[in-house]
């Protein structure tokens, strides 16, 4: 059980990760809110920023290394060197062939089930951060339409004995439905998220990832 | 002819795992019983013959699988989502955009939140660019599944793309239907504040939710 200062016993149910801000009742919604708000810096700490010149003096540094000889056979096939092509007629007739049945191939691909469900269809990832409050659980791990509902690919990682557990993973932008999975047993929404029906009597939330990186739902 | 050999291998070599991947998009062995594995690779067939994606056939049946449902249930829930695929898919044929794997999905989603399909249509209609007709449809299906009167729910998108709201702007409603609602207000009532204007984090002090934060934009 949370310790809180002072909350309600269905506030401190709510930051155990028992109950959903929809479950409180409206005189208790605001104070759910708050307490949830009063435990965000602790969960998603800032990211860490670089200065404008950081880069610039890596890549400094890194030309500045000689360059490595290679040892032996295998470190010969490894080794970047600059390649000229030339291409024969009856070759690159071949090459624009083959390279027409792979984009025919693709667009099948494209217009039939494989397509993404980001809306959009932007290619670009976008960072973000999972943070649950979860004390004296032995493991969370994250499940959704992202990682084909998977428990065991994406699991979160307890920072120290504090309870938080976090992790941080690309999603395409458009709306994710997820849940969090308790010691390999018990599913939970995401408290501060929009939950839905999962139409097996329970419930996921819902996660919009915008493209310019705004805010999520 | 060496050259044209390889070339021809190169071919043939990159096409065989396209092809393969698109007779099964996601594995079943070994996360969902063989009998649900067996009656959904049917209805998947069936769909896909009907040029609908079968993705979220898949998907259903691992989230299921996954959260130990028992395999008639997870039957019958592939089921439904196949059935609101058709229908979503019916309803867009009019739209132009029945062939969008994206919009097709997004409406079968907002039909199983409570959208009709006659509503399903009226928000592609009504769509325009740069909006993508899957994020309104996504957008509108999850307000309604957070409460919101679907007729409310298509006409506070509808009128949020008429005002030239962005892309983002549509797909982040549901987020601030949410935080009206933590301070209080109905589904409806939050969503008919929002349609007037008021802005529930107006004051500066909206907070993020605590659970996940995006933290920057990946250019792979």
């Amino acid at each position: 059980m949370t310790d809180g200062p002072g909350y309600h016993p269905m506030v401190r149910r709510l930051l155990d990760g028992e109950l959903t801000l929809q479950d409180l009742p409206p005189e208790l919604q605001s104070e759910g809110e708050a307490a949830l708000r009063s435990i965000l810096p602790r969960c998603a700490p800032p990211p860490v920023s670089f200065s404008p010149s950081f880069e610039q003096r890596v890549m400094a540094a890194v030309r500045s290394r000689p360059r490595p000889r290679p040892r032996n056979a295998w470190g010969w096939l490894g080794e970047v060197r600059e390649i000229r092509l030339q291409l024969r007629p009856r070759l690159l007739a071949l090459g624009v062939l083959a390279g027409i049945v792979l984009v025919a191939l693709t667009s099948r691909l494209r217009s039939g089930s494989l397509a993404g469900t980001a809306a959009g269809g932007g290619t670009d990832s976008v960072y973000v951060r999972f943070v649950l409050y979860a004390p004296k659980v032995s493991s969370v791990a994250l499940a959704g339409s992202f990682n084909e509902w998977d428990p065991t690919r994406t699991p979160l990682v307890p920072a120290g004995e504090t309870g938080v557990w976090t992790v941080t993973l690309p999603l395409a932008p458009g709306q994710h439905t997820y849940a969090f999975v308790i010691d390999g047993q018990r599913w939970l929404p995401d408290p501060a998220a929009p939950a839905v029906d999962d139409g097996f009597g329970h419930h996921n939330s819902v996660m919009t990832v915008t493209a310019t990186g705004g805010h999520t739902s | 002819m060496r050259a044209p050999v390889i070339a021809l291998l190169l071919a043939c070599g990159l096409a065989a795992p396209l092809r393969g991947q698109a007779d099964t998009p996601i594995r079943l062995e070994g996360r969902v019983p063989p009998a649900v594995a067996e009656a959904v690779r049917a209805i998947a067939d069936s769909v896909a013959r009907a040029g609908l994606p079968v993705r979220p056939l898949f998907r259903k049946a691992l989230e299921g699988g996954a959260k130990g449902v028992p395999a008639d249930r997870i039957i019958a829930a592939v089921g439904t989502v196949a059935s609101q695929l058709a229908q979503a898919a019916q309803a867009l044929r009019s739209e132009h955009v029945a062939r969008d794997p994206d919009a097709i999905e997004a409406g079968g989603y907002a039909i199983n939140a409570g959208l009709s399909a006659g509503q399903v249509a009226e928000l592609a209609r009504g769509n325009r660019p740069p909006q993508a007709v899957a994020a309104s449809l996504q957008s509108a299906g999850t307000l309604a599944a957070l409460g919101v009167p679907p007729g409310q729910a298509v006409a506070l998108v509808h009128e949020w793309i008429s005002t030239g709201r962005s892309p983002d702007q549509v797909l982040l409603l549901p987020q601030q239907l949410q935080a009206a609602m933590a301070r209080g207000a109905s589904p409806a009532q939050a969503a008919s504040g929002i349609a007037r204007g008021e802005q529930p984090g107006a004051s500066g002090n909206h907070p993020e939710p605590p659970s996940h934060a995006q933290d920057r934009s990946h250019r792979p």
